[in-house]
């Protein structure tokens, strides 16, 4: 067994600290409260190679890191850059859009969508929800009916990350309804195509630099060169994405929650009452013990259940324990930041509240944590 | 490896029986998937398991109702792969 970085994985996280630093931070608080989307940063990030990480390099035109290395660098990325919502937004395209392109796309689909959306010139979202299928998504409603050279596609998808300015969506939609689940097809949405409507910007509670939304398709024609995988191969295709989903999109929330520790334990060093250093008090120290125990432990589940799919294992119990421990990590140290700031803390200048109003989110998509939970009994064997 | 269909046919109906279907032994041509006798996790499950048993892979686009719809159909398609792979050729 090996916890150690190589030199290389080192030096690749000092980049991407010194990139975020510098390119990422300023301005975050103001993007938050306008709940405005930096796509100057996002095409910063496409040129620093971020979207590209886990890429060939014939799409992202540098070598492909490995899926631990490329999770190591997106833990870097959520530590230097302030933005919590940004980082969403990459990991929610770099694992639920351009990996299924990756795994189950043809030479064409890779040709004409990876490279600009690692380039950071086109954004991808992955539409699944509707509003009545949410954890039982496979109840969805949105049909594709084949036509000539394609399939028209009706339908309404909702809570869609990005989806208000993406020019791609991977849309899950019923191609044979008699099979169930099983007639499920997958298709590359061109957002520019006729019948498809990118819904306005949803408010929401954090992650607000990251916009979503609904996603329309009125009679939306779409060729059959964009379907993902054959007729039928959505489930598959679903249940890949969910697994590699449930195991990476939070991992940039590893970064924010060592962020978060350092500021911690620095305000509890240096901020005195009652004649010392609140640190010294045992209800604080204890406080930050218990976001360090968390902050540890989330790390070493997601690792490890990167480094299982990396040598190709099954790793859906693991990726659901991961989504699990690590939202629930994030919102517990996000409000014993705050305990420990006082009200500092609790005001918008000390940039500490944003992240619990961020982690919020986490306990609810990709797939609630009620249902990982569900899906970690069954996968040890309790039904 | 030669593995008659018929072996491959019993050990899948004793998996879903002991693991999936709390004791229900479904017939070869019973509709799992549909039926919901066994849902997508169980399904990924029961490809594990004839992974891990006959040390092959199942790519995932070739899990479709037409392979894995029933016993009979999931049989028939490993018992194609093993001996497709053994002679170097893809199985679908
Ligand atoms: C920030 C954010 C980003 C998102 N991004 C996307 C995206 O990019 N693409 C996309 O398609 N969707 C996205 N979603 C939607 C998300 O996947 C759904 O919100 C989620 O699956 C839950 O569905 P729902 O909201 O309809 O809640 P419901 O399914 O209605 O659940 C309501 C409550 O009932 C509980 N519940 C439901 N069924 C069960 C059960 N069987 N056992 C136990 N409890 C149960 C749930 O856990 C929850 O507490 C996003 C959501 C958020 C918050």
């Amino acid at each position: 067994m090996e916890f150690g970085w190589s030199t290389d994985q080192k030096e690749l996280r000092a980049a991407v600290i010194e990139f975020a630093q510098n390119e990422l931070s300023a301005g975050s608080r103001d993007d938050d409260s306008t709940g405005s989307f930096p796509r100057d940063k996002w095409e910063k990030c496409g040129a620093f190679g971020i979207q590209g990480l886990h890429m060939p390099e014939q799409y992202s035109g540098s070598p492909a890191r490995d899926l631990v290395t490329s999770l190591y660098a997106m833990d870097a990325l959520g530590y230097a850059c302030a933005d919590n919502g940004l980082t969403f937004a990459l990991n929610a395209q770099m694992w639920t859009v351009q990996l299924p392109i990756l795994l189950f796309g043809s030479e064409y689909q890779k040709e004409r969508f990876l490279p600009a959306m690692c380039r950071g010139e086109f954004i991808g979202a992955h539409a699944v929800t509707e509003e009545h299928a949410g954890s039982d998504v496979y109840s969805m409603h949105t049909r594709a009916v084949r036509c000539d050279g394609g399939y028209r596609l009706t339908g309404r998808k909702c809570y869609v990350t990005c989806a208000p300015i993406a020019n791609l969506a991977l849309v899950f939609a019923i191609t044979d309804p008699e099979k169930g689940k099983w007639g499920l097809s997958v298709f590359i949405v061109e957002t520019n195509s006729d019948g498809c409507e990118r819904g306005p910007v949803v408010e929401k509670m954090g992650l607000r630099t990251a916009p979503f939304g609904d996603l329309i398709l009125t009679d939306c024609f779409v060729p059959e060169s964009n379907r993902l995988g054959p007729e039928g191969a959505g489930l598959t295709v679903s249940s890949n994405a969910l697994e590699y989903e449930r195991c990476c999109i939070l991992v940039s929330q590893l970064g924010a929650m060592e962020r978060q520790l350092e500021q911690s334990i620095e305000y509890a060093k240096t901020r005195e009452q009652f004649g010392r250093p609140i640190g010294k008090f045992q209800a604080v120290s204890h406080r930050l013990v218990d976001m360090k125990l968390r902050l540890e432990t989330s790390r070493l589940l997601l690792y490890q259940a990167a480094w299982r799919k990396q040598q190709g294992e099954n790793a859906s119990l693991d990726s659901a324990l991961v989504k699990l421990h690590l939202s629930e990590s994030f919102v517990a140290s996000g409000l014993d930041s705050i305990r420990t700031m006082g009200g500092l803390g609790y005001t918008s200048v000390a940039e500490i509240e944003r992240s619990l109003r961020d982690a919020i989110g986490g306990v609810l998509y990709a797939g609630t944590n009620d249902i990982q939970r569900n899906n970690a009994a069954r996968a040890m064997g309790i039904r | 490896m030669r593995i008659e269909k018929q072996s491959i046919e019993q050990l899948i109906l004793d998996f879903i029986s002991s693991e999936l279907a709390d004791g229900t032994t479904p017939a070869p041509q019973d509709d799992l998937l549909t039926s919901g006798l066994v849902d997508s996790m169980g399904m990924m499950w029961l490809i594990q398991h004839l992974e891990d048993e006959f040390d092959t892979a199942v790519p995932p686009l070739d899990v479709t109702i037409e392979n894995f719809g029933t016993v009979g159909a999931i049989a028939a398609y490993m018992s194609r792969r093993l001996t497709n792979s053994a002679s170097g050729v893809s199985s679908q």
